[in-house]
């Protein structure tokens, strides 16, 4: 049933983007257009995000446009980034083309990259699928980067002890402190999960917005306090009597192994070890409210590409449902676009996580916050 | 000829360790934001209570490490030296089996070993022991790692030691009438202080400064000087503390380091 719903949807979203392509590149030469493209790719990230496009994504977008050929540079955890920025840069000072064409990297660079003028500015026009992505997160990066898929930090919790699971943060503070010993988030050093369970403490007596923003003043963290001591009350209710582990992948383990009941994970991470079998069969994820906090990935068109009519039409395919639905079945990503374009089943399968996610605070701000909870959670007594 | 052989090392060292090391010493003495020299990031450093415990903590498990390790691996070396057959060629083989163990395979090993539904646990539960300390993930989860990946250099440099005893004098020390004890306190322990000493700072330093073990065994807080270096270099985005406490802890390195100079000169002046 769900094999047939996925494939009349590939057929769909085969046709559209047919339709889309004729009619937004009519203008290409019928002569060129028969020879092969090759377009590349950088793209940065973990192993995972290079099986979602090296066996996923561009065996698709090449099987569907035949006039293209993807050639992908991985760039392992980001490692050399900077030496793609500067080729970038460079090409731009030069007024020359470059052979990147499509680029997924960390937000520092799309950032750096919006001022230095290095992106193509996204638009209907150019990438027509962009309407069914929700507008705030274009306009989170201005248009310059495409948030082509996302995830966050949920709630996971083991139903098989937990029947009634906290729906807000406060109903979370309290069930923690009923149920000793059985949650706990990872050091927040050491992953994200662990920051957004902490940063929602704070965030809980404060306003995310101001911490959010690029704005940066150390005197704000005052209002931190109240964070600190609701985060310092939970540690002897915490698994081992206040015991962070290492790494987002040592609380799924912990939560394989039933030692704690409920902990802080990342969406796609906990979906993934769920789907494959090593989380029990009674797992859960949900999102609270008001929510953790979440990002989405993106990939940015240096406007200097030398093929960037090929990475136009990549990114436009990758807003179909068709590649949005193998993000979800390969990483377990949430959608690039609005869930009302997902098919009914992904829908019910995320029902429960797939709401809003909080922002983040900023880095200098997140680097206080995992200092000072250093200093305020776990230091300890004198 | 002399100079072109040991030129590309000395290079290496003066443009690698040498002036970063200085620069970084520098950079510690200017008080942020002013310009001069002042000791207001150590100040800072210092009046931190957290960092003060981690400092602290660091002190206490590398001098418990040594001395578990010590006294562990120098019956083990005695036992290699003035044993011969089987059972000893056979030991000498197993202790070393810990050095060819990458240390982050260890420590994963150790966790698994030593963590709540781990053996020991089990085996301490089916002992009828059912309340006991953690074992990992805190001091001692550190001590057990690090003890059990230096016992096998520590016996090395130990057995090393004993080897340049000549059993001439063992033999004499027997033929007037020596026991097994007396030889040892009046004949064995004096010619080994040398080796004994370097040994131990080695350890010192070795485990003082080992960022691993710590990271991966430690718990949340305190942590060694590695761990909380790393964390406010990489972590907390604050280079200069991070460097601050790298100049303080290599202070406390090279006091230890002091010792092992020392030794060796002595040895040295010996051998002359």
């Amino acid at each position: 049933m769900r094999m047939q719903m996925r494939s009349q949807w590939s057929i769909a979203a085969a046709l559209v983007a047919v339709a889309i392509c004729a009619a937004g590149f009519n203008g290409s030469n019928p002569a060129r257009a028969a020879e092969m493209v090759t377009l590349n790719l950088y793209i940065s990230g973990d192993t995972n995000i290079f099986d979602l496009w090296k066996k996923a994504l561009l065996p698709a977008f090449t099987k569907r446009y035949p006039q293209y050929k993807a050639n992908m540079v991985e760039l392992l955890h980001g490692n050399g980034s900077d030496g793609i920025y500067d080729k970038i840069l460079a090409a731009k000072r030069a007024a020359r083309t470059v052979d990147v064409d499509l680029w997924e990297t960390e937000p520092g660079f799309l950032d750096q990259g919006i001022t230095d003028g290095l992106w193509v500015k996204l638009s209907e026009k150019l990438v027509p699928n962009i309407a069914k992505v929700p507008v705030h997160t274009l306009e989170a990066a201005d248009y310059y980067g495409l948030p082509y898929r996302g995830s966050s930090v949920v709630i996971g919790y083991n139903s098989q002890f937990v029947k009634n699971p906290p729906s807000t943060f406060d109903d979370l503070v309290a069930w923690i402190k009923a149920n000793p010993g059985k949650f706990t988030y990872c050091d927040p050093n050491t992953c994200g999960s662990g920051q957004a369970f902490v940063t929602a403490a704070i965030y809980r007596y404060t306003s995310p917005d101001k911490f959010a923003s690029k704005a940066y003043d150390v005197k704000e963290e005052a209002a931190w306090g109240p964070g600190w001591k609701l985060l310092k009350d939970l540690q002897p209710a915490m698994y081992n009597n206040g015991f962070h582990p290492n790494g987002n992948v040592a609380v799924l383990q912990l939560l394989a192994q039933q030692n704690i009941w409920m902990a802080s994970v990342w969406s796609d991470m906990g979906l993934d070890w769920y789907s494959r079998g090593q989380l029990p069969k009674t797992m859960k994820f949900m999102q609270i409210t008001p929510p953790l906090m979440g990002d989405d990935s993106r990939v940015m068109v240096p406007a200097g590409s030398a093929h960037l009519e090929g990475a136009l039409t990549l990114i436009n395919w990758l807003l179909t449902p068709e590649a949005q639905t193998m993000i979800i079945d390969v990483v377990a990503g949430y959608p690039g676009i609005d869930w009302k374009y997902m098919p009914e089943s992904v829908r019910q399968k995320f029902k429960d996580v797939a709401k809003p996610f909080a922002p983040w605070p900023n880095p200098k701000y997140l680097a206080d916050i995992k200092r000072l909870w250093h200093e305020q959670v776990v230091g300890g007594a004198p | 000829m002399g100079l072109a052989l040991v030129l590309p090392p000395r290079l290496v060292l003066i443009f690698l360790i040498i002036l970063p090391a200085i620069t970084a010493v520098v950079e510690t003495l200017r008080p942020p934001g002013g310009s001069g020299f002042a000791l207001t990031n150590y100040a800072h450093i210092l009046g931190n209570r957290i960092l003060r415990s981690d400092i602290r903590f660091s002190i206490v498990v590398t001098v418990v490490s040594v001395a578990v390790t010590f006294s562990l691996s120098y019956p083990l070396a005695l036992y290699l030296r003035f044993n011969t057959g089987r059972l000893p060629a056979l030991l000498a083989v197993l202790f070393t089996i810990p050095l060819f163990v990458p240390v982050v395979i260890a420590s994963f090993a150790m966790i698994t070993f030593l963590v709540n539904h781990g053996m020991v646990s089990t085996i301490l539960y089916r002992l009828g022991i059912e309340r006991f300390p953690a074992l990992v993930y805190n001091a001692t989860g550190i001590v057990v790692t690090e003890v059990w990946t230096t016992i096998p250099f520590a016996v090395l440099i130990l057995g090393a030691g004993l080897q340049a005893i000549d059993d001439a004098l063992i033999d004499s020390a027997r033929d007037v009438g020596a026991g097994a004890l007396r030889t040892f306190v009046s004949i064995i322990l004096p010619l080994n202080a040398t080796p004994t000493l370097i040994t131990l700072t080695l350890l010192f330093i070795g485990i003082f400064g080992s960022f691993t073990i710590p990271y991966l065994v430690g718990g949340n807080a305190p942590q060694m000087l590695g761990v909380t270096m790393t964390n406010y270099l990489t972590q907390y985005l604050r280079r200069t503390e991070s460097v601050t406490i790298a100049v303080i802890a290599f202070i406390i390195a090279a006091a230890v380091g002091a010792i092992y100079v020392a030794s060796v000169g002595r040895r040295e002046r010996q051998n002359l």
